[in-house]
């Protein structure tokens, strides 16, 4: 699918704007050095990343973070001011927005409120001068697909935001798009409506394998259950890349830990190899046994990463450690217990099912965690 | 140049913007134009007409003559005089139609403020014109004064004098504040009042302390673009038709068509566009100052 | 929610009754009565009659009122397109132009509508542009005195038009032309709409610049109400007044009755 660059640069660009590819053919997204400055404050600073064909890829963070600038500068309304951007390897940093045959979702929705539902998903379709005939039913085949087929004649401003929505997926497919990007889509939505939303895009991700998806979200849920692959960033920079598991069981850096779930972060020392893959760690005056980091030797200060629900109240089967502490605070949430303990100077926060009799504020306690459990991060702090 | 390097991607990008910047800024070049050939030509030959006369060197000459006469020191005096007081008219009414409007609402309070909204769209003379028959020597005040009491001469007269003119330009202008105030009073969040009063504010002290603040931009935006369009008005000084009380916009009228004097009207016509100018870039500052949503404008 | 006592409220609709019915309700009533008085001598008219209506609408003033709407109609319609399409333009200007054009377009609503009259003699009472005597000065003349207002307006309901609705429209594959005339413009339509209705409005009273010139064969009806009332034929221009103000009405509550599809709640 490689272009040459040649023919795309300056006011060529409109006219060679390619014609709607074979359906199945897929098409990666990538970001060389993409960097975006507006007035003198830089959003999004020399981001580097591929994303593969066919994936799904969550970009997540605080807000600020440029996660929007990075999906916008892949749609067009944005210029980057160094750096290139590429889909299905062809560079399309110089290409006007409707001349790059991507899909988009936004939190709003913006379906055009003059139209009907069904106006409005050829909309894409009729400004590529499509055939009628193939118009009506390419409408039809997407509004089967997001399950509105019955609504094609209803104006927007008729419509629950979760139809709403589902209409502008069905609008952004209709004109098969090599990518698909969705701006916090489900945002806008009631918390019902949202997880039903986040299935049926699961669903459609499913039934669509050649649709790469980008898509940016502050909530790490829409992530975890969505995406193949995670990227998180913070103040404009990629901060961590990368499959959604290995970055929540092995976050590589302290950002990540905290922002992808909830971490507890002691400060250890390292103190050399364990049989096993495990290494031995020294937390104040005790010695842990700690899933092994290769960079991460003997001698060097880091931070212990334990996830809440993996801290435990009895010891579990294998190798593990103990920790005691002071209990602070229990707060109960319904189906869980929060729990507060103060281990040597760290707040350590556990999260067991509801007991009966759960510790009270005051009491000594100790707490034990699985060795594979805890994992080792670089102590850095960009 | 197959591929793009880095080295190319400033340029490249560099390319594309200026050519887009020149396409966007082509678009605004017709209507400029239209607008220069038919409105700014025009007002640079009236002040060509009023420094050279129908021909002849450049001379203030003619500006001087006109500047002497009284009626022009008349004209002038009477333009900024009923101008300040029916601006003020229209802040103090508008306040206080809208106020209650805003604040003390009743059903079909919503349809009152757009009726008087549409004032704006009807022509200002017909003020003027109903003044005749309220306000006039032989109109319905005078008359039921004459009727009754058996009165040579009504008692109302006003109407002959500047006031007259200063209350028709209240009745059309008053809407241009009251607009922008009802903007700016609905954003007003009612819970601040709500508290206020909880906290044992009287009414008047709400006013005062909450409501007036929050006014205050909308009021000199409206208040300012009053000035403006009451230096500029002619109608209602046409239709009443006072022999002593001549503005500005009337001597033009006077002079060009009456006297076939144009020279001299162009000069009388320079001093009211230079006037109105001024008032315009006070009204555009205050927008500025205030931002235009403080002021109730868009 | 300012003020609660029931003696409170009645104080303020009062005074509010007064005010607006001493400042606007006296004087449209008065119009309205005198449009058909046939004599006037006393306190309040006697002999009210219709016949200021038909004398009104035969004759000279029947072709005044022609003259009014269709050049009300011809103006608004050439300043709502310049309009549009100078408040579309300047929209993707860099900031200072976009100010500095922004003040210039404005900038006709500010200057006395005598003085526009007067610079259209000036500028155009010779040949090769000699429009002195003819209808198009007078068309002229309203056009350039809305085209501010139709600027304003339109310039105002663009920026209230979410941009997501053109940057959806590009990502989906529409040029320019096609989302200005698919997207942009149906969503503009109620400002389009009503920036027409106050354009056509103000070119139906407008004097000022009219009567400096106006041929003799293009009378507006301002000008024609002017003269009636100067030579002493009130109550006829009061029933001119009146129907001045009921065509204006008419084109006003025609124009906004027309439906909105593109309401978006």
């Amino acid at each position: 699918m490689a272009v040459e660059a040649t023919t795309l640069t300056g006011a060529d660009a409109e006219t060679t704007a390619a014609a709607a590819p074979a359906v199945g053919a897929a098409s990666g997204i990538d970001f060389e050095g993409v960097s975006v400055a507006y007035k003198g404050t830089v959003v999004l600073s020399d981001l580097t990343l591929a994303i593969n064909p066919g994936e799904i890829v969550a970009v997540i963070g605080p807000s600020g973070s440029g996660k929007t600038t990075a999906l916008r500068a892949v749609a067009g309304f944005v210029r980057p001011s160094a750096g290139r951007v590429k889909i299905g390897g062809r560079d399309i940093t110089d290409l006007p927005p409707y001349a790059r045959d991507i899909g988009m979702v936004v939190q709003n929705y913006a379906l055009f409120p003059h139209m009907r539902v069904d106006e409005n998903v050829a909309f894409g379709l009729r400004a590529r001068r499509t055939a009628d005939a193939l118009v009506k039913e390419r409408v039809a085949e997407c509004l089967r697909m997001v399950g509105m087929q019955s609504y094609t004649k209803r104006y927007p401003r008729e419509l629950s935001g979760g139809q709403q929505q589902r209409v502008a997926i069905a609008r952004a497919l209709a004109i098969h798009p090599r990518v698909l990007l969705l701006d916090e889509p489900l945002s806008a939505l009631d918390a019902q409506i949202r997880r039903n939303m986040l299935d049926e895009l699961a669903r459609l991700h499913r039934a669509l394998p050649h649709l790469t998806v980008l898509y940016v979200t502050h909530d790490q849920t829409e992530a975890l259950t969505l995406a193949d692959r995670i990227a998180i960033m913070r103040d404009g920079k990629l901060v961590s890349y990368g499959p959604s598991q290995a970055l929540y069981r092995r976050p590589p850096n302290r950002f990540t830990a905290e922002f992808l779930g909830r971490a507890n972060l002691l400060t250890v020392t390292v103190e050399g190899r364990a049989l096993g893959s495990y290494a031995r760690a020294r937390y104040g005056e005790t010695e842990l046994l700690v899933q092994e980091h290769p960079s991460l030797g003997a001698g060097s200060k880091c931070l212990l990463c334990i996830r809440p629900h993996e801290v435990l109240l009895s010891p579990p089967q294998g190798p593990c450690n103990t920790l005691r502490g002071i209990v602070q605070s229990t707060v109960w949430q319904g189906d869980q217990h929060h729990i507060a303990l103060d281990a040597a100077g760290t707040t350590l926060r556990l999260i067991s099912a509801p007991m009966h009799e759960p510790p009270r504020a005051g009491t000594v306690l100790d707490v034990h965690f699985h060795a594979s459990h805890g994992v080792l991060i670089p102590h850095d702090e960009a | 140049m197959p591929g793009s390097s880095p080295g190319m991607t400033a340029e490249a990008v560099a390319t594309r913007r200026a050519s887009a910047n020149t396409g966007a800024a082509l678009w605004p070049l017709p209507p400029l134009l239209i607008l220069a050939g038919v409105f700014f030509y025009p007002l640079s030959l009236i002040l060509h007409q009023a420094l050279h006369g129908d021909f002849g060197p450049t001379t203030f000459h003619y500006f001087s003559v006109v500047f002497g006469t009284a009626m022009f020191a008349n004209a002038l005096a009477h333009t900024i005089e009923i101008a300040a007081a029916a601006s003020a008219g229209c802040i103090v009414l508008g306040f206080v139609v809208a106020l209650i409007l805003s604040f003390v609402p009743f059903p079909g309070s919503k349809l009152l403020a757009r009726m008087i909204d549409t004032v704006i769209a009807l022509p200002t003379f017909l003020v003027a014109l109903a003044f005749t028959f309220i306000y006039g020597s032989a109109g319905v005040i005078n008359m039921s004064f004459i009727h009754l009491f058996g009165f040579q001469n009504g008692p109302i007269d006003f109407l002959y004098s500047p006031w007259g003119v200063i209350l028709a330009e209240i009745t059309v202008y008053t809407p241009f504040v009251m607009r922008p105030l009802l903007a700016a009073f609905s954003l007003i969040d009612i819970a601040q009042i709500e508290v206020a009063s909880s906290l044992g504010a009287r009414p008047w002290r709400i006013i005062r302390q909450i409501i007036f603040p929050a006014a205050l931009p909308a009021l000199l935006a409206g208040g300012s673009l009053c000035l403006l369009l009451t230096v500029n008005e002619f109608g209602i000084v046409l239709f009443i038709g006072a022999k002593g009380v001549i503005t500005l916009p009337l001597m033009v009228y006077d002079k060009a068509i009456q006297e076939f004097d144009y020279t001299t009207g162009c000069a009388i016509a320079v001093v009211n566009i230079v006037l109105s100018l001024a008032l315009y870039t006070l009204y555009r500052f205050v927008l500025a100052h205030f931002g235009g949503r403080r002021a109730g404008v868009v | 929610m300012l003020v609660w006592s029931k003696s409170g409220k009645a104080a303020a609709w009062t005074l509010l009754a007064l005010l607006v019915g001493g400042v606007y309700g006296l004087p449209i009533g008065m119009i309205a009565l005198a449009s058909i008085a046939g004599q006037w001598n006393g306190a309040l008219p006697s002999h009210l009659t219709l016949a200021n209506y038909s004398v009104a609408l035969t004759g000279d003033p029947g072709a005044q009122l022609r003259v009014s709407v269709i050049t009300g109609l011809v103006a608004s319609s050439v300043a709502l397109t310049l309009g549009a399409w100078a408040a579309l333009a300047l929209r993707n200007l860099p900031t200072l132009p976009k100010r500095a054009l922004d003040l210039l377009f404005f900038i006709p609503s500010a200057v006395p509508s005598v003085s526009v009259g007067l610079g259209l003699l000036v500028a155009f009472s010779q040949p090769p542009m000699l429009l002195n005597g003819t209808t198009l000065i007078v068309m002229l003349a309203h056009f350039i005195l809305i085209s501010a207002f139709t600027y304003g307006n339109v310039s105002a309901g663009l920026s209230r038009i979410a941009p997501e609705y053109e940057q959806m429209a590009a990502s989906l594959g529409a040029r320019p032309a096609y989302r200005l005339w698919h997207v942009l413009l149906p969503l503009m339509r109620p400002y389009l709409l009503a920036a027409f209705s106050l354009s056509f409005a103000l070119s139906m009273g407008e004097l000022g610049a009219t009567v400096m010139v106006y041929p003799p064969g293009w009378v507006t009806l301002p000008v024609g109400i002017f003269a009636l009332t100067d030579r002493g034929d009130v109550f006829e221009g009061a029933a001119l007044t009146m129907i001045l103000t009921a065509a204006t009405l008419a084109v006003l509550i025609g124009l906004s009755l027309v439906p909105n599809k593109a309401a978006t709640r």
